[in-house]
C-alpha cells in the first residue's frame, strides 16, 4: 500500500506498508536535488545515532542512489503537527519542551568548536540576497524591499568576524519540522546550512517562536491566543537560557535572525507573505537605529 | 474575604432584546442574581455586578436590580456601569478590578449558569463539572480543564474535549492586580477567553485547583435554557 502525501521540500513523501509496518520514503527525480537529499539522509543518520532524551530522529532504513533519482527509505512516526499539540497541551508539557530544546541545543554546542566564521561568509551571502531578490519578479520593484535590502546590507557590513561554535546543527529547526508523540519530539527535514552552527538552530527555532513564521502556512482553523501564549513562553525561555549562558548568542542572534528572514524574502512570491515579512526586517533593523 | 464580580457587559447583536442573564425565572428572580445564590455568600466582601451603559439606559437595570438585591439580602451588591462593550470577559472584569479599587481575592462567575459549592478556598481555582453529569450539554461553548491524580489544574482549554471536567463558570483568582497584570499583557489577543489567562498563568507556573460543584445548570443555550 501506498500513499503519497505533501511534502515541504519539494520531494515526493510516500507512506509505504511495507514488512508488516508503516514507512516513509522521501525522494526526489531532479538530478540536480540528488546529492542534497543524500546529504540530508546521511545528517539524519548520524543524528539518530545521537542521545537527545526526549528528542528523537526517525531511524533511516535504507539510501537509494541513482544520477538522476534518490529515495531515503525512513521510519514512520505516528504523531501530531505542533499546532495540535500546542492546542491540547498542558503546561507541564510545554516546560518539557523547552527543557528538551535546551538540551538538544546544548549537545549540538558541545558536539562543535569555536570556530572564527570570516566576516565574508555573511557579507557574500548578503551579496547573495540582494541580487536574488533584484531579480525576484514579486521584489525587483517593490521600494519597500530593496530598501529594507539595503539597511540589511549596512548591518552585515558592520557584523565582522564571528566567534561561534561551528561543527553539528539540525539545518532547519522549525516547528513544521518537528513530530509530537507525547512527550517525545521527532525531528525531520534536515537540511544543510550556510553556517553549520546550532546558532542557527536557535535562529531558526526562535522564527516560529518569536514570529510565529510557520503559522503562516498553516491552513486549518486553531486557537490563534493559545498559540501566541504558547509561542510567547517558549520564547522568553529560550532566549533566557542561552543568553545567560553564551556570549556569541548575546552578539550574532539578531544579525543572524536578520539574514534568516531575508533568505526567506528573497524567494517570496506571496504578497500577504512577503508583507509580512518585510514588516519582520522593518522590525528588526529598528533595533540597530 | 473575597470580592465577587459577574461580568454582563458584552454587547449583543440585538440591542432591542433584553439579553438573557436579566430576564426573570418562574419566581421572578433575574437570572444573573439566581447565578450566585448557590455560592457561599457570607464569604463574600463585595458583589459587583458590571453591565452596560447601553443596557441600563434601554432596560433600567440597576433599578430592577437594586430590587433584587432587597428580595435576596444581599446588602453588599452594587452595580458597576460601563460606558462601552468590552471585547472579552477578562477586560469586563478587569475594569470592574480598576473603577472599583479592588484588591485580594476575586471571585469571577458567569451570569448564565448555575452550581452550588460550599466553600470557595482563597486560592486561584477553577469551578469544574463532570460532563457525564449532564442530561444535555453543547460540548462546543465550553472550555474543558484537565486535572491531575493530586487536583492540581494541568490544562485548560476553549472548545476542545480533552478531559471530562469541563470549566463550570466559576474562577478565582488570589490576586486581582495579578489578574489585571495579566489581562494587561495578553489584552491585543482577540478573542481573548479567561481560559487563556488561566493558561498564561499555568505556563508561569501559578497553582490553580479545582473547585468542585454541584447542581450544574446551564442557561447558554436556548434549548437547555428552557429547561431550567
Amino acid at each position: 500500500m501506498k500513499l503519497d502525501i505533501q511534502g515541504h521540500s519539494g520531494c515526493d513523501i510516500a507512506i509505504v506498508y511495507e514488512d508488516n509496518e508503516l514507512h516513509i520514503h522521501k525522494s526526489t527525480h531532479d538530478a540536480g536535488y540528488v546529492p542534497r537529499l543524500v546529504n540530508q539522509a546521511n545528517k539524519q543518520i548520524a543524528a539518530s545515532n545521537r542521545e537527545y532524551q526526549n528528542i528523537r530522529v526517525p531511524k533511516v532504513f535504507a539510501v537509494e542512489q541513482t544520477d538522476s533519482d534518490a529515495v531515503i527509505k525512513m521510519e514512520y512516526i505516528y504523531s501530531k503537527n505542533y499546532v495540535e499539540y500546542f492546542e491540547n497541551a498542558g503546561f507541564e508539557q510545554i516546560k518539557y519542551l523547552i527543557g528538551a530544546i535546551e538540551y538538544f541545543i546544548d549537545l549540538e554546542i558541545n558536539a562543535s568548536t569555536m570556530q572564527t566564521v570570516p566576516s565574508h561568509i555573511l557579507t557574500d551571502k548578503m551579496a547573495d540576497v540582494a541580487r536574488k531578490v533584484a531579480n525576484n519578479a514579486h521584489l525587483k520593484d517593490d521600494r519597500e524591499a530593496l530598501e529594507l535590502v539595503n539597511r540589511s546590507q549596512a548591518v552585515m557590513d558592520g557584523v565582522g568576524d564571528m566567534v561561534m561554535p561551528v561543527g553539528t546543527c539540525h539545518g532547519d529547526l522549525t516547528f513544521s519540522n518537528i513530530l509530537f508523540n507525547g512527550n517525545n519530539y521527532y525531528l525531520i527535514d534536515f537540511l544543510d546550512s550556510f553556517i553549520e552552527s546550532p546558532l542557527l538552530d536557535i535562529v531558526k527555532i526562535r522564527q516560529d517562536t518569536a514570529y510565529l513564521w510557520s503559522t503562516l502556512m498553516y491552513n486549518k482553523p486553531f486557537d490563534k491566543v493559545r498559540l501566541s501564549i504558547v509561542s510567547e513562553k517558549i520564547d522568553k525561555a529560550i532566549d533566557e537560557y542561552f543568553t545567560s549562558r553564551y556570549q556569541w548568542y548575546r552578539q550574532y542572534y539578531m544579525p543572524l535572525q536578520l539574514m534568516n528572514f531575508l533568505r526567506i524574502l528573497q524567494y517570496g512570491h506571496d504578497e500577504k507573505v512577503i508583507a509580512y515579512i518585510k514588516r519582520v526586517i522593518a522590525g528588526q533593523l529598528e533595533s540597530y537605529n | 474575604m473575597m470580592t465577587l464580580i459577574v461580568p454582563i457587559a458584552a454587547s449583543h447583536a440585538d440591542i432591542h432584546k433584553l439579553p438573557q442573564p436579566f430576564r426573570f425565572d418562574d419566581e421572578g428572580t433575574m437570572f444573573c442574581v439566581k447565578a450566585i445564590t448557590g455560592l457561599p455568600l457570607s464569604e463574600i466582601k463585595d458583589i459587583y455586578f458590571v453591565i452596560l451603559r447601553e443596557h441600563e439606559e434601554r432596560f433600567m437595570l440597576s433599578e430592577q436590580l437594586s430590587m433584587q438585591f432587597r428580595k435576596h439580602g444581599l446588602t453588599n451588591a452594587h452595580v458597576t456601569i460601563l460606558d462601552q462593550p468590552t471585547t472579552s470577559q477578562a477586560e469586563t472584569v478587569t475594569q470592574a478590578i480598576r473603577l472599583n479599587d479592588i484588591k485580594g481575592i476575586v471571585f469571577i462567575k458567569d451570569a448564565d449558569c448555575y452550581f452550588t459549592t460550599d466553600e470557595i478556598l482563597p486560592q486561584n481555582g477553577v469551578a469544574i463539572y463532570a460532563l457525564e453529569n449532564l442530561p444535555l450539554v453543547d460540548p462546543q461553548h465550553k472550555s474543558y480543564v484537565a486535572v491531575d491524580d493530586m487536583f492540581y489544574v494541568t490544562n485548560i482549554i476553549e472548545k476542545r474535549v480533552v478531559s471530562h471536567f469541563f470549566s463550570a463558570g466559576g474562577y478565582c483568582f488570589e490576586d486581582a492586580q495579578e489578574f489585571c497584570r495579566y489581562y494587561d499583557r495578553l489584552r491585543d489577543y482577540s478573542p481573548l477567553y479567561l481560559s487563556h489567562i488561566i493558561y498564561a498563568m499555568l505556563l508561569d507556573k501559578k497553582i490553580f485547583r479545582p473547585i468542585q460543584i454541584d447542581d450544574y445548570q446551564d442557561w447558554s443555550i436556548d434549548a437547555l435554557f428552557k429547561r431550567n
